[in-house]
């Protein structure tokens, strides 16, 4: 297995009074996606969150890059692109204005051509790009939200229900942005509902369930991971 | 740390007001509020000097063309002077809007000064003068509450803050931002004052103090943008942040000032008016009446005089003693009423001293003497006018009687009610009436105004110091929390 970037070790995490993630643990090697299932409720966002560290482990500890995000949290941030659950985007601004704002923070530079190049990749229409966000519906912003997570261009993407909200045609889009950023090195784990996508586009899948990894599933040699042994283990597992 | 993060948060926040109807509206509001009370105080400022200077002309003119007549009869005439504001007056007329700035001066008393804005305006209610300083001191800092009270817990409550921390951007540097970005409205809302800074600067105001002044009020709205931002940092939800900050406001700016006042009166009560009127007329009594030379009160001045020009009677005297009667009893009841006088100003002065110790309970309350101490409104510049008035009365009594003791023959004086004769000769000329001193009360100097007011503005300095740490240190408290 090539170089391991995200590695999550013995996690237990409690929220109020709630154990919601209980050792769990798994790691993503360099230009592999990882895709986390689970029912709702599961723990899914809140191992995601983990590695941003807005949430901090009982025990246990997560790992970019090699870079504790207990103890480096900058670094980790900077090499790590998120996109929320939410879309939480400036709805005072439009796509363009959006995008140019959050990435003069992030210290990058992007030129107009760049941007309307991330906006063209999610095929947001041309004409809607310089109206305020607060005319957008869902999914519409959901594509600006990818469009500025990809065009940060950083090693690790850290993507929550990225396809909820978009058209299938979309979707198979995104699948296909996720393949070329992976066969460009670009470690990607995610959170997703799509059983279906994931297994187009992940080497490996988790299935998590009441805060436990209940299932691991793993691609073989350029192979796709089968839909329906992940359905069945889904299924077998909700109805435990 | 990177200032550029904060810089690029304190812009976005700007073109978020630009488009946000309710800030614009409230910028407009403000603006021209400030800019309204600017162009009335000035206009009335002007408009009461024009007024001022025509009636001090005509004061000077009848005083000095009445008749030539009998020397008391023109300390009893008197002469009115009126007092020159200062040139930031149109910035903070400060107690001139509460105290008389007419005086009229006459023989044997001390008249108040009469005639205040205020009075002139009472139809108009309780905020009548809407001076600069109201408007920069009480209506601003609400402008910067309506501005920045979301400023913070906007980004929460749309999730965008979780974005900008993910992307690396710091609480502290949100929390910097979104300061900067309200320091910059603050500065903005300073133009006006710069303008009239400049009018006070063409009216003879020294420049330190006109930039004293700008870094004082600079400072002030400080303190409250790093409340703002303060309490922002602390609220999760907008709507709380606001609710906090408008009883802020309402206790700072609405509450103390008249609390302190009445604070002062208890600790450091002073007579009532009646009371010392009567004590006054009670001490006067025992002086004698100036205008009764037989008065017995005069019995020493009489020996003394006799004694000075080896003479037995007043009639061989050089001089004329009811003139000399008239002068000394002046003297006498001068110093007597000067007592008096000065208590009641030490005793205003003290309860002006408890306001400033209170100042420490509310920036706007230490800022509210900052602005008028230094812009040379406050009390001690009214007693100031009141001793040079004072001056100026004493002076033109005692040349008027010394004109009766030295120039008019006691004789004549003494047989002007049976004479005609001697009547027509009691009557000096007219060119003696040519001796009037005007009151030209200046400001204190610089040096004596910034180092009067430094203890209000360092306490200013110490709630934006406050504020910013606390805005600070909680959101710097936050990088650690979860979500
Ligand atoms: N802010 C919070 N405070 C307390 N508990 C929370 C919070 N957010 C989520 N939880 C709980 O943590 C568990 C896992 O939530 P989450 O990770 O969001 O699930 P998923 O993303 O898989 O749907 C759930 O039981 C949820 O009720
Ligand atoms: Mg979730």
């Amino acid at each position: 297995m090539s170089e391991t970037v995200l590695v999550a070790e013995e996690l237990c995490v409690d929220r109020g009074d709630r154990r919601v993630l209980e050792n769990v643990s798994f790691s993503v090697g360099r230009g592999d996606v990882f895709a986390l299932l689970g029912g709702n409720g599961a723990g899914k966002s809140t191992a995601l969150l983990t590695f941003l560290g807005f949430i901090h482990p009982s025990y246990g500890e997560a790992y970019v890059n090699g870079l504790s995000v207990k103890d480096r949290i900058r670094e980790v941030r900077e090499q790590t692109a998120y996109l929320p659950e939410a879309t939480s985007l400036y709805t005072h601004l439009s796509a363009r204005e959006n995008l140019q704002y959050f990435l003069s923070l992030t210290g990058v530079t992007r030129s107009a051509q760049e941007i309307d190049q991330g906006l063209d990749d999610v095929s947001l229409a041309a004409d809607v790009r310089d109206r305020r966000l607060s005319t957008y519906s869902k999914g519409m912003r959901q594509k600006v939200a990818i469009a500025l997570a990809i065009l940060r261009r950083t090693p690790v993407l850290l993507l929550d229900e990225p396809t909820s909200g978009l058209d299938p045609v979309a979707i198979d889009e995104f699948n296909s942005i996720l393949g070329g950023l992976s066969q460009g090195g670009t470690t990607v784990f995610m959170v997703t509902h799509d059983v279906y996508g994931a297994c187009q586009v992940a080497q490996r899948i988790g299935l998590l369930q009441h805060g436990r990894m209940v299932g691991l599933f793993e691609a073989g040699d350029g192979g796709q991971i089968s839909a329906e042994a992940v359905h069945k283990t889904f299924a077998e597992q909700q109805s435990r | 740390m990177n200032i550029n993060i904060p810089i690029a948060i304190a812009r976005d926040e700007w073109r978020y007001w630009a488009r946000s109807k309710l800030a614009l509206f409230s910028c407009l509001i403000a603006g021209l509020l400030i800019v309204a009370s600017l162009v009335s105080t000035v206009a009335r400022i002007e408009s009461e000097r024009v007024t001022r200077e025509g009636f001090q002309e005509q004061a000077r003119e009848t005083f000095e063309s009445q008749p030539a007549r009998h020397p008391h009869r023109m300390v009893h005439y008197g002469h009115y002077v009126f007092r020159v504001p200062a040139p930031l007056s149109l910035i903070d007329p400060g107690v001139d809007a509460h105290t008389g700035t007419v005086m009229f001066l006459e023989g044997h008393r001390q008249n108040s000064a009469v005639f205040s804005p205020r009075y002139a305006s009472a139809q108009a209610g309780p905020y009548a003068e809407l001076s600069p300083a109201f408007a920069y001191q009480v209506l601003l800092p609400l402008l910067l509450i309506v501005l920045g009270f979301a400023a913070i817990p906007r980004e929460r409550e749309a999730r965008t803050d979780y974005l900008l921390y993910a992307a690396a951007v710091t609480p502290t540097q949100v929390w910097l931002g979104k300061s900067l970005a309200l320091a910059g409205a603050a500065c903005a809302g300073l133009a006006p004052l710069v303008i009239g800074l400049v009018i006070a600067l063409s009216a003879g105001e020294s420049l330190l103090i006109a930039a004293y002044m700008l870094a004082g009020y600079a400072l002030y709205l400080f303190a409250w943008v790093f409340l703002v931002t303060a309490v922002s940092a602390w609220c999760t939800r907008a709507s709380t942040a606001l609710a906090l900050l408008l009883a802020c406001w309402t206790l700072l700016c609405v509450i103390t000032p008249p609390v302190a006042a009445t604070a002062a009166q208890t600790l450091a009560p002073m007579g009532g008016k009646i009371a010392t009127d009567l004590a006054v007329v009670r001490a006067l009594r025992d002086t004698g009446d100036g205008h009764n030379a037989n008065d017995p009160a005069f019995a020493k001045l009489r020996a003394q005089l006799l004694e000075q020009y080896g003479v037995d009677d007043v009639a061989d005297l050089p001089v004329n003693f009811r003139g000399m009667v008239a002068q000394w009893s002046e003297a006498k009841q001068t110093e007597i009423m000067n007592v008096f006088a000065d208590e009641k100003m030490a005793s205003e002065a003290a309860q002006s001293e408890v306001v400033r110790w209170l100042s420490l309970l509310s920036p706007a309350l230490a800022f509210e003497n900052f602005s008028k101490i230094t812009a040379g409104t406050d009390l001690s510049q009214h007693h100031a006018f009141l001793r040079d008035a004072e001056r100026v009365r004493f002076d033109f009594v005692q040349k008027l009687n010394n004109i009766h003791a030295e120039k008019l023959p006691f004789a004549d004086d003494m047989q002007r009610g049976s004479s005609p004769e001697a009547e027509r000769r009691t009557r000096m000329s007219a060119a003696n009436w040519r001796m009037l001193e005007e009151v030209t009360t200046q400001p204190q100097t610089a040096l004596v105004r910034i180092s009067a007011s430094l203890p209000q503005l360092l306490i200013a300095l110490l709630w934006c110091v406050v504020t910013a740490c606390i805005g600070f240190l909680r959101m710097n408290r936050r990088l650690q929390d979860a979500v």
